[in-house]
């Protein structure tokens, strides 16, 4: 609330006639001080951030406060465009045993997506072509939360058991005139959880999203013994094309890194030429016998997402911060970790109008605090590694509207008079 | 034993299913001992306030004191530096959440409560008045059932529960026969009678959710106000609650509502008297009902809550309420002593809901515990006017311990460390 808003609301309440604001100044907001982290425009400089009618309107060294409704001082903190989690799932709903398409073990997108700096979520195939429609009206146009979404090649969407199964129920035709009806929402489309062998879920995901113009999003495995790896990456797969859950291991899905503590090479090859990798921490797909011999061979994500749902969200997943801040303490670069949940998974899904802080951008900002102290991570075996920074949102910013902001950096101090 | 090394022994089947579910195996039904080793805990029912050991057996606490011996198979968890206390008691949260466009009953103004509550060291949270007699079997299928938080319940004098508009105004739905006869075929969830949104003259909803709170034997929490002029606040808690009833939004200035401190700055008598006859007041935060200008001068003059709770919704989540932990803390640093906030959200929130077999850490009692720590540094309180105050503790929830469970394990403080052999 503006110091104006409050006086007026003050006013009302002690029934007195609202202060009017002559002359309005020209920055809704301004973000005084802080580190900006933007790394499509090449920003890692402390600068002050003007936002106004929701944009981002200035990024320059010492702007004038005056300038500024409300000033924000941001001293000591990152500030970086809003966070955009690739991988999570908020198809909640009340749908008796409908898993994550309408029932009730995705998450509340808008408990957990600012407190944690996120503007955007994409759900990661909850919906399909049958059901998106629904999707949008009980949960993206009810969220405050941006929410994107990769439309399951199952038309039922992600609803669990055998409607997950049924290859009769995948349509690459029409999820691709889905997607081609709702480009404004479906950003991609999603293969999961399909026990094969067949191919033809992979293939049919491909030829959807060739149609509709979007990257396909893998979670791959499930058969006995595992499909090839290789032929999925770098056969089936297209360069912009996303392997999700990069440092599981988990059986009926060949690991990344082989039983001689090595990257398969085929793996290396096909991030050479242009398939994504993507963390997808979840309740069970992130390893540090995977991660940690994987990172130290130079094998990074290219993106870091949360896989959001009731089971990862009290676990060792908790937040996107939370997984940032594992990747931080594995020795991925700060500006690095941001990179791969704004920037990278905005060109992604092909919506290079996201994360970043360009002046004229949509302004979705994330002030983040890098906090240094003792901290501990734990990854999907209950393994735990120790770690001595960790990052904690203190601001949140969409549209140009504050939608968190943790310690009050945005109000006024209250005055007994 | 650890989680670790569970997991790791997990046959190939168990992981395909482990991983169909998206659920993390590490926390399968069986619950091993655990010890939770020289924090500080506060259990003020028990006269507990020092350095302790805290031991968790069969999803119980087995015994309290200092320098305990851990059993063979327990997990030893570190929590020194850190403070032990029963699991927090939320008496007003919003989380009948569905689909339908009907606010707080069943509709999209309430939040799933596993989201918010163990990451805030909570394990019972109390929904107050979304659900009515009529849909009350709706809201235990669909959310108490289903949740892993320990969800209770006001029940709403209005049938239809919290649902907006004409629904909470209609005198013809307000049945105290009815909702006493519901609260008490769900004893075990319904711990009391909301009064929320009317508009008034009348006192009929408050009177007819008395008369229910009589019959089923359970308190009454009034969220009061909305009629021009407001109805008399003396009235309301000297002449019609009864001691042990709950006044909620305890320090909110609202149109068609009294405040408790008055236009000279002083906390009305009659505010004062009703408390020391037994009437509980609560903080009920939420997005509109906390202003400094009202609980600075309240507090000042000894006027401190009973209860502290947060009112979440979705209006409130992302505003300056946040999470109980958050309004906690702008108790302690209005002055309020830890061990009186930790009593407020324990002890007494218990007491206040006649549930005394939870918020406390008896040997014998439910093993829900949180382990807290008191960061300290520069912190900021916004109140729902806007109006920031500075700080300097705040309280971070590191663990939550539920029925014996882990359900929240902020740095992993249960787990054992990676190590390279690890990997072999």
């Amino acid at each position: 609330m503006t110091r104006g808003a409050v006086l007026a609301t003050l006013a009302l309440l002690l029934g007195v006639p609202a202060p009017s604001f002559a002359q309005a100044p020209p920055y809704s907001l301004l973000l005084k001080g802080g580190h900006v982290v933007d790394p499509r425009n090449g920003v890692d400089a402390v600068v002050d951030v003007a936002i106004a009618d929701g944009k981002v309107a200035a990024i320059e060294s010492s702007i004038d406060p005056a300038r500024a409704a409300r000033v924000a001082d941001v001293t000591g903190l990152y500030v970086v465009p809003g966070l955009i989690d690739l991988h999570a799932h908020v198809y909640l709903g009340t749908a008796p045993d409908s898993y994550l398409s309408d029932g009730d073990v995705g998450a509340h997108a808008d408990s957990h997506s600012f407190r944690a700096g996120q503007t955007t979520l994409v759900d990661a195939g909850g919906p399909g072509w049958r059901n998106v429609d629904h999707f949008r009206s009980s949960v993206v146009n009810r969220s405050r939360t941006r929410i994107l979404a990769f439309i399951n090649i199952a038309g039922h969407g992600m609803a669990g058991g055998p409607l997950e199964q049924d290859l009769g129920d995948m349509d690459a035709k029409l999820t691709a005139q889905r997607i081609l009806a709702n480009r404004d929402l479906i950003v991609g489309v999603k293969v999961a959880h399909y026990i094969g062998p067949e191919w033809d879920p992979v293939t049919r995901a491909v030829e959807a999203g060739r149609q509709g113009g979007v990257p396909v999003m893998i979670d791959f495995g499930r058969n006995e013994p595992p499909q090839s790896l290789d032929d999925l990456l770098n056969r089936h797969l297209r360069p912009g094309d996303i392997l999700t859950h990069a440092y599981a291991h988990v059986s009926a899905r060949t690991p990344i890194v082989n039983p001689q503590g090595q990257v398969e090479p085929y793996v290396v090859a096909a991030r050479r030429r242009g398939v994504i990798f993507d963390v997808g921490h979840g309740g069970g797909s992130f390893l540090f016998r995977q991660a940690i011999p994987a990172t130290r061979q130079g094998f990074w994500p290219d993106v870091i997402s949360t896989d959001l749902h009731t089971g990862s969200m009290n676990a060792g997943m908790m937040d996107l911060l939370n997984v940032m801040s594992k990747m931080l303490n594995l020795g991925m670069p700060l500006a690095d970790t941001i990179r791969a949940s704004t920037t990278r998974p905005a060109e992604i899904v092909r919506r290079p109008e996201l994360g970043h802080l360009g002046v004229g951008a949509e302004a979705d900002v994330a002030v983040l605090a890098l906090r240094q102290g003792e901290f501990g991570f734990v990854d999907s075996s209950g393994w735990r590694l120790g770690g001595s920074r960790k990052l904690e949102c203190e601001m949140t910013v969409k549209g140009g509207q504050v939608v968190w902001d943790l310690n009050g950096r945005s109000h006024t101090l209250w005055d007994a008079r | 034993m650890n989680t670790g090394s569970t997991l790791l022994r997990l046959s190939g089947a168990a992981m395909v299913v482990a991983l169909a579910s998206h659920v993390m195996t590490a926390q399968a039904p069986r619950r091993p001992a655990i010890l939770l080793k020289g924090g500080h805990v506060i259990d003020a029912r028990n006269g507990v306030n020092g350095i302790m050991d805290v031991a968790i057996a069969d999803g119980k606490i087995s015994a309290v004191g200092a320098n305990l011996t851990a059993p063979a198979d327990a997990r030893v968890v570190d929590v020194r530096g850190l403070y032990v206390t029963p699991g927090l008691i939320d008496i007003h949260a919003h989380v009948f959440w569905g689909t339908d466009n009907t606010q707080y009953s069943n509709g999209p103004s309430s939040v799933p409560p596993d989201g918010h509550s163990f990451r805030a060291g909570q394990t019972t949270l109390v929904d107050a008045g979304g659900a009515g007699w009529r849909n009350f079997p709706l809201f235990k299928t669909q959310v108490i059932d289903r949740s892993r938080t320990r969800v209770l319940a006001f029940l709403n004098i209005a049938g239809h529960g919290m649902r907006g508009g004409p629904w909470e105004q209609d005198l013809g739905d307000m049945d105290a026969k009815l909702t006493a006869q519901r609260a008490r075929q769900f004893r075990d969830q319904v711990v009391g009678v909301k009064v929320a949104h009317y508009e008034g003259p009348q006192w009929d909803p408050v009177t007819r959710a008395v008369e229910a709170g009589r019959q089923a034997d359970i308190p009454v929490m009034i969220d009061f106000g909305g009629n021009e002029p407001p109805q008399s606040l003396d009235a309301l808690l000297n002449t019609h609650l009864r001691p042990g009833d709950i006044f909620t939004h305890m320090y909110a200035h609202v149109r068609g509502r009294t405040p408790v401190v008055n236009a000279q700055g002083q906390v009305e008598p009659y505010v004062i008297a009703a408390q020391k006859r037994g009437v509980v007041f609560d903080v009920g935060h939420g997005g509109g009902s906390f202003l400094f200008r009202q609980a600075i001068p309240a507090t000042r003059q000894g006027f401190w809550p009973d209860v502290i709770s947060t009112d979440l919704h979705i209006g409130s989540m992302n505003s300056g309420m946040k999470d109980i932990l958050n309004v906690m803390s702008k108790f302690l640093n209005l002055g309020m002593s830890l061990q009186d906030v930790v009593k407020a959200n324990t002890a007494r929130a218990a007491a206040v809901i006649k549930r005394t077999d939870l918020g406390h850490l008896g040997v014998g009692a439910e093993a829900d515990v949180a382990v807290l720590a008191l960061r300290k540094g520069e912190y900021g309180f916004v109140d729902s006017s806007g109006w920031k105050m500075p700080g300097t503790q705040k309280l971070e929830c590191e663990l939550t311990i539920k029925g014996g469970q882990v359900v929240w394990d902020l740095n992993g403080r249960s787990h054992a460390d990676w190590t390279e052999d690890t990997a072999r």
